[in-house]
């Protein structure tokens, strides 16, 4: 095994989609919303990051818009782009409750996933936008590859401290509140709707960010990097990292991506065992996560630290 | 009680950049102690030093062996297998016996990227071969970072016109050129107007809109050019105005679901011109899906394809099975030049590959069509041109060669070759 190299990816993927859990944590766990259109906020982002980087369209380029900005600004874009799609949505389905909010946002999503197939002035429609700018090129003796798994960790930390910062505080049990009885919340004098669309817009920010650096590690911004199933790989790092915390959602983030790189670790050398293999990983993929759904080591885990302070 | 007092957060923060830093010191000893032109570095695990040591050079096979495109990554892997297997036999190249490391990708960009990242860093990959458009579009940044050459036997897509050439090849035609052969078999039929029946893809969009170039040109009326998302149960709206406008023809790029309906649909919708169709249609179970009274003697269709007439593809043909399938001598051709390029550059490393490949493929040296041909001429001190099976494999600026198009005809039931167009037909 070559550890290193498994290290950095665990920590460039880990952390990128660590965001995201943080985020569906945040609104899930502590705001009671199921959002199950997550992807689209991540796709807003690693689009308008595509999209202002990106130089001006020639040739058989379909796309109307490519702005050619520094990489600061359009990281910031795809944070405002996120947060604007956000309070876009956040309007009319934050109204919803439980599964009807998981359907709409949902729906939401799928109509994204659409909207980005075919509007080709846009992002290029099923081509996509490729060659998307990464910017980290030259870092001395330091290799690229370390200095963007740093700037992923850091993101995903950023996003942890303030995330924790903001459940720490009366906010955070205004939100449990909220959560466990909005009812009574509401006669205690709590804004319930204006609470919900703030955790709902606040967690949007890094989720874009995150959109972003995955554009520039994939180099691509492609509608079908952007399907469903990237919001239920979060769910699934959400599910097996254990809801209550935020450890949780980062360990089991880390877990998940840290499990499918050691199993393609390992070198096949024919063409049949590799066949095997990829059929046999979704079986072992799936054992792994009932056994971690019965046995529940991230929640352990998390709460034993928990215990400790 | 340490655990306590940094607290859990910073303890992970810690990991990480402790895990970050080990991770980038351990590469740096690496390069400072790797000999140069050394394969495999020292991190891989020990089943690779033993190897590296018995002289081995890896090469990544990165396909997809599950999802859509299941069928041809197989097909490619297995061709390429066969290819490495002839070079063996011959003694292997002079950096030593090729081995390959096979991947499955799923044809999805984020794996292909992890698996090729895994490749080269543990393995020590000097070529990674095979992965579909849009895996072999994301690994273009990695190839030139890692100076490893990435080659695909299928992926036409327009994106790589712009960004291959330095490290990144393919030994398959740009979709461009399918969409000069349509746009030269329609401006050549005498229509007055065409219309463009094309299903969302980037594989049909692509050489579509080379098609309505060329046609545009030959001064053809287009009617219609409509752009339609597959996995309908009816193309009835698309399908009213593009017959309302009456064409003498319709340029169809769709696949088979799609195609089977659209095609349908159009007959009975009183469309009695005729057709030329894409590559996906160009299978005899259309004549089943369809029936075949419905498209005998109007229905074209276009693809790339090997000339069989060639004598290294005939001699291909006799040496392997499986000749025959999409692909396979392209792909046998990717691994052949790749040993070459191994052989000739006497470099064991992607950047000695990516120095000598397009001298390997295009010189006024030896002829050559296989690798023992190539490595007995190399041995003499000669150049060498290789000749594939695929065809004669002449790398343009951005790393693609150029192909020769198949005109077929339905005919009482099968498709019949009608036309040929060779790659000399679109140079200039």
């Amino acid at each position: 095994m070559n550890w290193p190299q498994i290290i950095v990816t665990v920590v460039t993927l880990g952390s990128i989609f660590g965001v995201v859990t943080l985020s569906l944590n945040l609104q899930h766990a502590r705001g009671g919303m199921i959002n199950f259109g997550i992807v689209a906020y991540f796709a807003v982002g690693a689009y308008a990051y595509a999209i202002f980087t990106q130089p001006a369209p020639q040739g058989l380029d379909q796309y109307k818009f490519g702005f050619g900005w520094p990489w600061p600004v359009a990281l910031v874009a795809a944070a405002a782009a996120a947060l604007l799609f956000a309070a876009i949505t956040g309007w009319p389905t934050l109204r919803l409750r439980g599964e009807y909010l998981a359907l709409t946002t949902f729906a939401f999503a799928e109509v994204f996933h659409s909207f980005l197939l075919n509007e080709r002035r846009i992002g290029n429609g099923t081509v996509g936008l490729a060659n998307v700018k990464r910017p980290i090129s030259d870092w001395g003796p330091i290799e690229e590859k370390y200095v963007f798994a740093g700037a992923a960790a850091l993101l995903m930390i950023a996003t942890l401290l303030v995330f924790r910062r903001l459940l720490r505080a009366p906010y955070g049990r205004a939100l449990d509140a909220i959560r466990d009885d909005e009812v009574a919340a509401l006669a205690a004098g709590k804004p319930v709707q204006r609470m919900r669309r703030q955790v709902f817009l606040i967690s949007a920010i890094p989720v874009g960010i995150a959109g972003g650096l995955y554009a520039m590690f994939t180099t691509l911004a492609q509608p079908s990097l952007f399907t469903a199933e990237v919001t239920f790989i979060v769910w699934i790092a959400l599910v097996l990292g254990g809801e209550r915390s935020v450890y949780g959602a980062v360990a089991g983030t880390l877990g998940l991506i840290f499990f499918e790189e050691v199993v393609r670790a390992w070198p096949f050398e024919t063409v049949r065992s590799a066949q095997i293999a990829a059929s046999a990983e979704h079986i072992v993929t799936g054992l792994l996560f009932i056994a971690v759904l019965r046995f529940q080591p991230f929640d352990r885990i998390a709460e034993r630290v928990k215990a400790t302070r | 009680m340490l655990l306590k007092r940094l607290g859990w957060l910073r303890l992970l923060a810690a990991l990480m950049a402790f895990s970050l830093v080990a991770a980038a010191c351990g590469d740096d000893d690496d390069v400072a102690t790797d000999p140069p032109a050394e394969q495999t570095d020292g991190e891989g695990p020990p089943a690779v030093e033993d190897s590296s040591a018995a002289g081995e050079v890896t090469v990544g096979v990165l396909v997809p062996l599950t999802g859509e495109l299941g069928e041809f990554g197989a097909i490619v892997a297995d061709a390429i297998e066969f290819g490495v297997s002839e070079i063996n036999d011959a003694g292997g190249t002079q950096c030593g016996m090729i081995r390959t490391v096979v991947a499955d990708t799923g044809g999805d960009a984020e794996t292909g990227i992890r698996e090729a990242t895994n490749m080269i860093e543990s393995e020590g990959a000097v070529a990674v071969l095979g992965p579909t458009s849009g895996v072999m579009v994301a690994l273009v940044d990695l190839a030139k970072r890692e100076e490893v050459v990435i080659m695909s036997p299928y992926a036409g897509t327009i994106t790589l016109n712009e960004l291959g050439g330095d490290f990144v090849y393919r030994t398959v035609s740009s979709d461009l050129g399918d969409g000069a052969a349509s746009g030269l078999w329609l401006s050549s039929r005498g229509y007055e107007s065409v219309a463009f029946l094309i299903q969302n893809e980037e594989s049909t969009i692509s050489p579509a809109e080379v098609a309505r170039g060329a046609v545009e040109t030959s001064g053809i009326d287009i009617t219609d050019f409509v752009v339609y998302n597959p996995g309908q149960p009816s193309y009835q709206a698309e399908l009213t105005t593009v017959l309302a406008n009456e064409p003498d023809a319709i340029f169809l790029a769709g696949g088979q679901e799609s195609g089977v309906t659209v095609i349908k649909e159009a007959v009975v919708g009183g469309f009695d011109g005729e057709w030329l169709f894409t590559a996906d249609l160009a299978v005899p179970e259309i004549f089943d899906a369809v029936g075949a009274e419905l498209i005998n003697d109007v229905a074209f269709v276009e693809f790339a394809d090997a000339d069989p007439s060639l004598p290294e593809f005939i001699s291909f043909e006799e040496r392997y099975d499986a000749a025959g399938d999409p692909f396979a001598p392209n792909s046998f051709d990717m691994v052949t030049l790749v040993a070459l390029a191994l052989e000739a550059s006497g470099q064991c490393d992607g950047a000695g590959v990516n120095s000598v490949i397009r001298d390997v493929a295009d010189s006024d040296g030896t002829l050559v069509s296989t690798f023992a041909e190539g490595q007995a001429a190399l041995a003499a001190g000669e150049s060498i041109n290789y000749e594939g099976a695929s065809g004669p494999l002449v790398f343009d600026e951005s790393g693609t060669v150029s192909g020769a198009y198949t005109i077929q005809q339905a005919q009482a039931g099968e498709w019949v070759n009608i036309e040929f167009y060779p790659a000399s037909t679109f140079d200039g």
